[in-house]
């Protein structure tokens, strides 16, 4: 059985990424053998840093070849290197799947020996969860770089989700923070297993079909200069064009001592913006140029939306009772929730600000930028909206970063993997 | 003002829906020591299939989700849930079609409520449910749930381990859901003796170690922790115990 010390230093070394989903798949249990997926992924634990736990997330070696710049586990570094078998890991799934500790195995690993052993070994152990231990619950795995097109399908064709890390938002910057890694490296794999998918759903193929829960990427904010503005550029092209069901952003701490990066962290606002703008690209219509410009950052005063609005104050107010969906979800304040609700209470009733009270719609925001039956209940100056929204924002962001407290003293959010 | 008293069961109120139908002023509970008035008349009610399916009937004819909706409700740990429910059939009833989505009602917000609760916590322990194994290999998960949601998660995890046995005991309730690897029932099940298996203790051991090493010390934020997993579940997460 695994030592608790290997467990330790592999689980350490994977701590800091950041996907810890199990949602999106639909594998069934279909063999009487042990796991399905759920496809709005569970949440199992809760960490005192208030993260969830739903994966077992760790690493197959912390050993690497590489030398990348920022990372913890690079070649150079000196720090407690581990490894362990595909059995070794096949046998703490099973064990803490029956128990309901978790919802399935995130693997990841450094590049230890070459890229394809590398890739044999995850592969290996994947191919014996499904198919020695019959395991059918949720599996994410790294893909790894400068692997086999071969490995990779065979892969993808037993795991729910695969991701490859872009790292840095830039060719320029990863040429220069990760020089063994090049951009081809990441972004064919991920091209050939979009393509793979898009063939697998149009020929309606079920069994061992590519990736069910898709791709997602990661890339750290704030090691190279790129701005909001590129990067959400680059994440808009990622979802549109690559298929890909996530970006993570993970904001830059200064871990390494080296010439080529900043010594100072990025602020954890800036991710917390940059998700805030991911989700009003991905769920609520909107198109980076609204957001951001190219060159330009988010406004750390305002939420994306607020901005936004603030900006095109002639589009309000709307009347809620006759708004369609499109225009409520830009309204600061509503969420995808409350829109819906409000477009299924209005089949019912004349909607008042009594009813969205009600409805546990937060009007905080809101009020400045709609009318209910013709009633304005918001500022009627311009500076009055700006200091209320002001202070809507700033408790929120207090505690938001309330949430990482001591960044000066933690580790780097980056991981030791690719 | 007259209180018809049921059993608990779901004919047990469907039953003093029917009865209590043409009442306009009255209340139902299964709450035996319900606070009386001065005016106030006991009506116990006698459970009865025929009347209960005819309630059912009724409703589904409006709103077919109904009856699921309703049954979920009673699960609910709430004291007033009977009353709740019988507001929202008699709503239903008078509106004759479907009025979940009518959140301008008081009746629909109050039902809604119940249902959001007694879902989320279903939701909630598929996650935070706990199984011990046994000696004889038997999957042992005790709990305590604020509501009767046992029969809610038989189903997920009878799917997820298909070919295992398993138990998962509401200590609360002294209620058991029982798989036996094909089949699941329920049971009322008092107080329970569980011999571990021999490596129950090493996988839990190993399972705090990652517990402790995943998180992120330097970024306390215990406040959310709580917020997603509340306290009151601690005590059956061998994560949480010293």
């Amino acid at each position: 059985m695994l030592d608790a010390d290997r467990l330790e230093i592999l689980t350490e070394s994977a701590k800091y990424d950041v996907s810890c989903s199990s949602s999106g798949s639909n594998r069934v249990n279909g063999n009487r053998g042990l796991g399905n997926a759920s496809v709005g992924g569970i949440c199992h634990s809760f960490t005192p840093d208030g993260r969830c736990i739903s994966l077992l997330k760790i690493l197959m070696s912390n050993e690497c070849i590489y030398d990348c710049e920022y990372c913890p586990n690079r070649k150079s570094a000196d720090v407690r290197r581990a490894r362990i078998s595909p059995d070794e890991i096949c046998e703490l799934v099973i064990n803490f799947y029956r128990r309901n500790y978790i919802e399935g195995l995130f693997l990841s690993s450094a590049v230890f020996e070459t890229p394809n052993r590398t890739m044999e070994l995850l592969c290996e152990t994947v191919t014996k969860l499904r198919k020695v231990y019959n395991f059918n619950g949720y599996i994410h795995l790294k893909g790894i770089p400068h692997a086999d097109e071969e490995l990779t399908f065979k892969a993808a064709r037993l795991a729910d989700r695969m991701s490859y890390n872009i790292e840095l938002p830039s060719e320029q910057s990863l040429k220069l923070l990760a020089p063994q890694k090049t951009k081809q490296s990441l972004l064919l794999p991920m091209k050939s297993l979009r393509d793979a998918m898009i063939y697998d759903r149009e020929n309606k193929i079920k069994i061992n079909r590519v990736l069910p829960a898709g791709q997602t990427t990661q890339m750290i904010i704030g090691a190279s200069p790129e701005s909001d503005g590129q990067i959400l550029k680059l994440t808009e092209a990622l979802y549109r064009n690559m298929g890909l069901k996530r970006v993570y952003y993970s904001s830059y701490i200064p871990v390494v001592k080296s010439n080529k990066l900043p010594d100072t962290a990025t602020g954890l606002l800036r991710e917390h913006r940059l998700y805030q703008a991911d989700w009003l690209i991905r769920y609520y219509g909107f198109d980076v140029d609204e957001i951001v410009g190219e060159d330009e950052n988010l406004s750390s005063e305002y939420d994306p939306k607020c901005a936004w609005a603030l900006r095109n104050m002639q589009l309000f107010p709307v009347e809620v009772n006759t708004a369609p969906l499109s225009t409520l979800l830009r309204v600061p304040g509503i969420g995808a929730k409350s829109a819906y609700k409000i477009i299924e209470t209005r089949k019912f009733c004349k909607i008042d600000f009594d009813n969205l009270a009600k409805m546990r719609i937060v009007l905080k925001r809101a009020k400045h930028f709609i009318t209910c039956n013709g009633k304005f209940y918001g500022s009627e100056s311009l500076s009055q909206v700006k200091t209320s929204l002001l202070l809507a924002g700033r408790s929120e962001v207090t505690e938001q970063l309330n949430m990482f407290s001591e960044t000066s003293t933690a580790l780097s959010a980056l991981t030791g993997e690719i | 003002m007259k209180i018809f008293v049921c059993d608990g069961s779901f004919d047990g109120f469907f039953t003093a829906v029917f009865d209590a139908y043409s009442d306009k002023n009255c209340i139902i509970t299964s709450d035996n020591e319900v606070q009386l008035t001065l005016d106030s008349v006991l009506v116990q009610v006698e459970t009865n299939r025929e009347k209960s399916n005819r309630v059912k009937k009724g409703i589904e004819k409006y709103d077919k989700e109904s009856v699921y909706d309703t049954e979920l409700v009673l699960r609910s740990c709430s004291s007033l849930k009977e009353q709740i429910a019988f507001e929202y059939i008699k709503r239903l009833l008078a509106t004759k079609s479907p009025i979940k989505n009518a959140y301008n009602l008081p009746e629909v917000i109050d039902f809604n409520d119940l249902t959001y609760k007694v879902k989320g916590e279903t939701h909630r322990l598929k996650g935070f449910l706990r199984f011990m194994e046994s000696a004889s290999g038997v999957l042992y998960a005790p709990y305590t749930p604020d509501n009767d949601i046992t029969d809610l998660l038989m189903p997920h995890f009878a799917e997820r381990l298909k070919s295992e046995r398993f138990v998962i005991h509401d200590l609360k309730r002294k209620i058991a859901g029982l798989y036996d690897g094909h089949e699941w029932i329920m049971s009322y099940a008092g107080e329970a003796e569980v011999y571990l298996s021999e490596y129950e203790k090493a996988f839990e051991t190993l399972w705090k170690k990652y517990y402790i090493a995943v998180n992120i010390a330097e970024r306390p934020h215990e406040k959310q922790m709580r917020g997603y997993m509340p306290v009151r579940y601690w005590k059956h997460l061998p994560e949480k115990k010293p």
